[in-house]
């Protein structure tokens, strides 16, 4: 019993699954007993050869053995069954025997032969012993004494009879009643095997069903009984759980580093892209309208009408029965449709034709009926009185903010620039007339009728003389007007200034000149308006006509003839007047008369071409000189009719000219002129034309082009830099630079000096000179600075000087030090090599080249990282080939800024 | 021969609509744009220097609590929603736009020390000082949502009360557990009145606790024993464990990377960790001056707002030593919980003066509708400051901060204090025996064990 319990608290078994495992328990501990016996044979039959001993002693020997069998480790158990025995037969010897096996040495060796096995062998061994009885419960028949002992123990414990059985078993088993007979069989087997074996057990059952399956268990079982552990204490099985369940989520946890990784060294991460905006579809909006105006209301009450929903949800045909209509209806609608159109038709005609009228009367009628109407309307009605006033106040407003005809806009200050004088009489006149408008709007106003009107009717003006103006008509209503106008400052004769510098008597004279001039000229633009009238009426002088027409520009041909005709005579008669600013150009044209006349004998003409060119580069200064005067705002009043001329008009600016300025410069260039003119009077002539009008490049083109007539040859582009530069050696001077910066930038060392006096006590002292270190030291200092000279950049670049000063301003563009992620010089600096702005690069590329690292979007969610498949999505992306993916490969490929940061 | 004909049609120059733009045509060649470097690095540095005048980060505050907000929770479904809990047990539903209360939620008898929000957003669940878990019905936000009714006041769904004072509470990504952190840590059902599962590993008490986003059963905790602990629901056991030199106030997973989370420490820095190497951190944020009481990530995964003791918001990025960015105002007292938005746009800091505040994450964003080429230009300028930001002069521009006195001293004592604290190893090293004193990078030096 005691034993029993102490197996069951060695073996550690849990309480559940007791029965189970003890089961399991008993056949491997019957298997070991097996084995145990077997090794018992061997034992006994190694005692025979044991040391000899007396025969007597060896009887004793013999039974002491069998009784001893066991084990020491089970001692109580054995004294139980050796109790038995002894009550049986060798009651005295036994206990003797019993004492001696723990404290007679001879038996020690014994022992060791009998017990090889390892301790925790053992353990089973005694388990196997139990099992073995038992298993044998039910053979047994038990004693008359057994039957006595046991229920004396049911008696004393009050418990069932079975329980004490084991020991009854045990009892049976070691208490042979003659061991060592012969006759008896049974006693050899139990002397000899011991117990019984698992396979004598398993003999019966062979041949029946699932006995090979037991048999194989029972093989596997033998193989690898391996004993079970001791539970660990329990931190300690904690920690281990706590460590694979680490392991174990660590290894979980490690399937995002893909994922991860990419995410980390894509150029950028995208957060925009699902967005939701509550409503998908047109439909979803739509659910939830509601009517609200009337107009809504109606038409949903004819859409929800039952009839309509009920058809609806039917088949829908009956929708087109509802849709029926009479045939009256119809015929209704499409005469209602065609009074319509014919109605808006004969309008639009009218419009039409209202709008093909040119007649300014009618127009005029036009304007006022509607003003009219108009006013009517004011007086009939406040509300548009009132309209109308706030349109012209904010009219007001605005031309008070604007200044808008307030010679503000580009053309009034381009006509201002020219001066206003040598502008035409239409331009004048709009100019004034905007001026005036100017002041209309920006008057203040008393009663808003008036200013209304004043507007209308200028406003009329304006739009007859742009309306009524096909080109013909326009062409010969303008040489009416000049000539109109001419006659009118022929006739008027101007009032002399009565006081002032202008009423000084050289200033009136020049007054009165200048205005002899002006009526001159008056006269001969008469003649012209004249004939061009004349040309304009016939009907088949068309090309004069054109001539006419274009005089206000360069002019060609026959026209320029006449130009001419009319600016010689002016100049004939401007000569020698004491207006000096146009001296220079009337020499030009002088020449340009003189050529025209005999400008056949131009080729002819044997230039120097120094001279030529001398003499252009004068006069071309003077004219670009004039020009510049010209531009000189001026503020004369007289009337220019030469807008036709283009010489003439230039010249009259000229004349006009008053200022001191202008007078003395021109009195230089006379005195320039006065001897090219001499030299070739008749030379140059052809591009009179061109020496007229601006274009100093053709002029020059044109000597050109006279070239290669001429003895003259340019000198090479080398020989004119070493003309020019004779005088100063470049080469020296540069060479003096460089040594200098280079004195500068590693200067060169001292000559060792010593103090005056210093070491000349004696003759020998002086002989001697510097002492030997001084110059040693001195020759050191020439050989480093020699040996960077060498090393610098410069060294083999005679005409170069590479100045290594550091920089300063230079310096903060570079960093000191290499930035984090850059690992080489070389990459950090192809990184920001190029450039990345819109203007170096193409739109395409800029999405790219800007991305930013991170895009989203304000107002999305961003959910946290999804899982997903790294190796299925490559995939799947290969086989698309997708742009987008393609494009950021791209960008990868682009910015060095990433490094893969460690995952 | 052939010749080659400059040939445009007139469909690439001429505008469809008068709004639209002129056409230019540029020549890209390299050889004719000697100096583009150059304007560009002049750019930048004006790009910079506008970033600086337009840096106004401050949107707004709200305030309504009449105590120290304790904590902040962000609805995962609603932009505009974000709630907050103070001490004195009052729980509000803010509306940012309108910068508004919209609803309360009363109950709580002592402080509310963790507030957090189902994924799906219908659920709200404090917890606080008072021993008790409640669980709320988050109000529909519809709409219209412009009536004034701020004196909303909603009734709990659920009432547990527990054991022991909670610390903090946070909910699982996508499933229906939540976790408390006290005495020990709970897992919570949101219908079970007593938790499904316990943890307890050490006698100390939890002080915040955070689920992973990525991988919803993974949690992470932090305890007054100066711990940090891994917990994986799956195996329903605790992982692993390291003890710090100074105690962990809060934790944050980066919700894009699963494996790294940053710890807020007690020792003005955070440490980012990867959680399959805990021997070691990532790396070290520094730059508080004081504890840094509360971390969250940006959604983005890129950067993490944190606010301190030292009454100051700062903007890192997940893998750089030092702040982005610096927020303080006069009137914010301690930061005791800072939040991202769930757009990354806005960082929303609730502090000791009772006050939320809004902040833009990026200081000189500019709010508001862009227009693409308004967009356009943006990039292309962060784009040049970004190439050019090594260089001096930009790199001073961009890093200059104007700070408060306080913080400023203490920074600079701090740096004196580090600075000669490695003189002094230094020296002691250069005396001792030839690897004797080891050096031991920051990341490693303030750890002390990891406990399996």
């Amino acid at each position: 019993m005691m034993a029993d319990k102490k197996r069951k608290s060695k073996d550690g078994m849990a309480q559940s699954g007791k029965k189970d495992r003890e089961f399991r328990n008993n056949k491997r501990k019957n298997l070991s007993y097996n084995k145990k016996n077997k090794k018992e044979d061997a034992s006994e039959k190694r005692r025979r050869h044991g040391p000899r001993l007396p025969n007597a002693l060896r009887k004793e020997l013999d039974v002491f053995n069998r009784t001893v069998e066991g084990e020491p480790s089970d001692v109580d158990e054995r004294i139980d069954s050796d109790d038995a025995v002894g009550n049986d037969v060798y009651e005295y010897e036994e206990g003797i025997a019993e004492e001696e096996s723990k404290k007679n040495r001879r038996f020690d060796t014994v022992e060791n032969y009998q017990y090889e096995l390892p301790e925790d062998f053992q353990d089973s061994d005694v388990a196997s012993d139990e099992g073995e009885d038992e298993d044998n419960i039910g053979y047994d028949n038990e004693n008359g004494n057994e039957g006595r002992h046991t229920r004396m123990l049911e008696e004393i414990t009050g418990l069932p009879s079975d329980v004490f059985g084991g020991r009854k078993k045990k009892d049976i088993i070691i208490t042979e009643a003659y061991p060592e007979s012969e006759y008896n069989p049974s006693s050899d087997i139990l002397d000899g095997d011991g117990r019984i074996s698992i396979q004598d057990l398993l003999d019966p059952l062979h041949g029946k069903s699932g006995f090979s399956k037991l048999r194989k268990n029972l093989q596997r079982m033998n193989k690898k009984s391996v004993p079970t552990l001791a539970p660990l204490p329990k931190p300690e099985q904690e920690r281990l759980e706590r460590k694979a369940a680490y392991e174990h989520s660590k290894k979980d946890i490690t399937k995002w580093e893909p994922l991860v990784k990419r995410n980390r060294e894509a150029p950028t991460l995208y957060f925009d892209e699902d967005v939701d905006l509550g409503f998908s579809t047109i439909g979803a909006i739509a659910s939830e309208f509601e009517p609200r105006t009337d107009f809504e209301k109606k038409i949903a009450s004819l859409v929800n009408q039952n009839e309509v929903v009920e058809a609806h949800k039917k088949d829908g045909a009956r929708l087109l029965e509802l849709n029926k209509i009479s045939v009256e209806e119809v015929m209704d609608r499409q005469q209602r449709l065609a009074k319509m159109r014919s109605l808006l038709f004969r309008h639009e005609m009218k419009a039409k034709r209202v709008k093909k009228i040119k007649s300014k009367t009618y127009h005029r009628l036009l304007k006022k009926e509607r003003r009219k109407t108009a006013e009517a309307a004011l007086q009939m009605d406040p509300e548009a009185a009132k309209e109308h006033a706030m349109k012209q106040e904010f009219k007001r407003a605005e031309e008070r903010m604007t200044l808008k005809h307030k010679n503000s806009s580009r053309w009034a200050k381009r006509i201002l620039q020219r001066g206003l004088q040598v502008q035409d009489e239409a331009t004048r006149e709009a100019f004034g007339e905007q001026l005036s408008r100017h002041a209309a709007l920006t008057r203040k106003i008393n009663s808003v009728k008036e200013s209304s009107s004043s507007d209308d009717s200028s406003d009329d003006y304006d739009s007859d003389d742009m309306l009524a103006s096909p080109d013909g008509d326009a062409k010969s209503k303008l040489l009416m007007k000049a000539k109109e106008k001419t006659l009118k400052v022929l006739e008027g004769d101007e009032e002399l200034p009565k006081s002032g510098v202008l009423s000084l008597p050289f200033m009136v004279r020049g007054l009165k000149k200048r205005k002899e001039a002006a009526d001159e000229e008056a006269k001969l633009a008469l003649e012209e308006y004249e004939s061009s009238l004349k040309q304009l009426e016939d009907p088949s002088a068309s090309g004069s006509c054109e001539r006419g027409a274009s005089s206000g520009m360069r002019v060609f041909g026959v026209p320029k003839r006449v130009v001419n005709e009319t600016s010689k005579k002016v100049k004939s008669d401007n000569y020698y007047a004491n207006s000096d600013s146009e001296d220079d150009v009337e020499a030009q044209e002088d020449i340009v008369i003189e050529n025209n006349q005999n400008d056949k004998s131009l080729r002819e003409a044997d230039i120097d071409p120094s001279l030529l060119r001398e003499e252009f580069e004068i006069s071309h200064d003077s004219l670009f000189k004039s020009f510049q005067d010209a531009e000189d705002p001026e503020t004369k009043t007289t009337y220019d009719v030469a807008f036709l001329a283009s010489d003439s008009w230039k010249k009259m600016r000229g004349s006009s000219d008053a200022s001191k300025q202008t007078e003395a410069s021109n009195h230089v260039r006379k005195s320039e002129i006065t001897v090219g003119p001499m030299k070739h009077d008749q030379s140059f002539e052809e591009n009179d034309d061109d020496c007229d009008t601006d274009s100093g490049g053709e002029m020059v083109d044109g000597i050109l082009s006279s070239g290669p007539k001429s003895t003259y040859e340019l000198p090479s582009q080398a020989e004119l830099i070493l003309r020019a530069f004779a005088g100063d050696d470049v080469q020296e001077d540069f060479d003096k630079d460089k040594e200098a910066v280079l004195d500068e930038e590693n200067p060169e060392p001292e000559k060792p000096v010593l103090l005056p006096g210093w070491g000349q006590w004696t003759d020998i002292q002086k002989k001697k000179g510097l002492p030997s270190w001084m110059l040693e030291e001195h020759e050191m200092a020439k050989k480093k600075r020699n040996e960077s000279l060498k090393k610098r950049k410069d060294a083999h670049l005679s005409n170069v000087i590479i100045s290594e000063k550091l920089d300063r301003k230079a310096e903060k563009l570079h960093t000191k030090t290499l930035p984090y992620p850059y690992t080489s010089k070389e990459v950090f600096e192809q990184s920001i090599r190029m450039p990345i702005g819109p203007e170096f690069n193409p739109a395409t590329a800029i999405g790219a080249l800007n991305r930013p690292e991170v895009v989203k979007k304000a107002g999305v969610i961003i959910k946290p990282i999804q899982y997903e498949d790294m190796n299925v999505r490559e995939r799947a992306e290969t086989h698309k080939h997708n742009g987008q993916r393609q494009r950021k490969a791209k960008d990868k490929n682009q910015s060095m800024r990433k490094k893969a940061a460690k995952v | 021969m052939k010749v080659k004909v400059i040939s445009r049609s007139t469909d690439e120059f001429t505008r469809e609509r008068s709004q639209d733009l002129q056409r230019v045509f540029r020549n890209f060649d390299p050889n004719l744009r000697t100096q583009e470097k150059a304007v560009e690095y002049v750019r930048a540095l004006s790009a910079a220097k506008l970033d600086k005048i337009f840096a106004r980060p401050f949107i707004g505050a709200m305030d309504g609590h009449i105590d120290a907000v304790s904590c902040m929770a962000k609805n995962p479904n609603h932009l505009k929603g974000i709630f907050s809990g103070s001490m004195d047990g009052d729980i509000r539903l803010w509306d940012l736009a309108t910068r508004r209360t919209v609803c309360q939620f009363p109950g709580h008898q002592g402080a509310v020390r963790g507030l957090t929000v189902s994924t799906d957003g219908h659920v709200l669940v404090s917890c606080g000082t008072d021993s008790t878990v409640r669980l709320w019905n988050v109000p529909i936000p519809s709409l219209m949502a412009s009536d004034d009714s701020s004196d909303n006041e909603a009734k709990p769904l659920a009432v547990y009360v527990w054991k022991n004072a909670f610390w903090a509470v946070d909910h699982q990504w996508d499933g229906e557990l939540f976790a408390t952190a006290g005495a020990q840590v709970d897992i919570w059902n949101h219908n079970r009145s007593q938790p499904v599962n316990s943890f307890e590993w050490g006698k100390d008490t939890t002080i915040s606790v955070r689920f992973n986003p990525g991988e919803p059963n993974i949690l992470a905790t932090s305890a007054s024993d100066r711990s940090i602990t891994i917990y994986d629901l799956r195996l329903s056991s605790p992982a692993r464990k390291i003890i710090m030199r100074t105690k962990t106030n809060s934790i944050a997973w980066n919700p894009m990377e699963p494996m790294n989370f940053t710890a807020a420490n007690e020792d003005c820095n955070c440490y980012s960790y990867d959680a399959r190497k805990l021997d070691e951190a990532r790396c070290v944020h520094k730059d508080h001056v004081s504890a840094v009481m509360d971390i969250d990530y940006s959604p983005t995964g890129r950067e993490f707002v944190t606010g301190s003791y030292d009454r100051t918001v700062r903007i890192f990025q997940y893998n750089g030593g030092h702040s982005r960015e610096i927020y303080h105002t006069k009137r914010m007292q301690r930061v005791f919980c800072v939040k991202f938005s769930c757009d990354a746009s806005y960082v929303i800091s609730g502090s000791d003066d009772t006050n939320l505040r809004i902040w833009k994450a990026k200081a000189s964003e500019q709010l508001g509708v862009l227009l693409p080429r308004e967009r356009k230009k943006h990039e292309y300028l962060e784009a040049v400051k970004n190439r050019y930001k090594h260089l001096p002069e930009v790199k001073r521009i961009i890093r200059h901060r104007h700070l408060p006195k306080a913080i400023y001293k203490a920074a600079s004592l701090r740096r004196i204090m580090t600075e000669a604290e490695r003189k002094r190893t230094e020296r002691r090293r250069a005396h001792s025996a030839p690897g004797s004193m080891p050096k031991e990078a920051l990341r490693k030096r303030r750890i002390i064990k990891e406990v399996e």
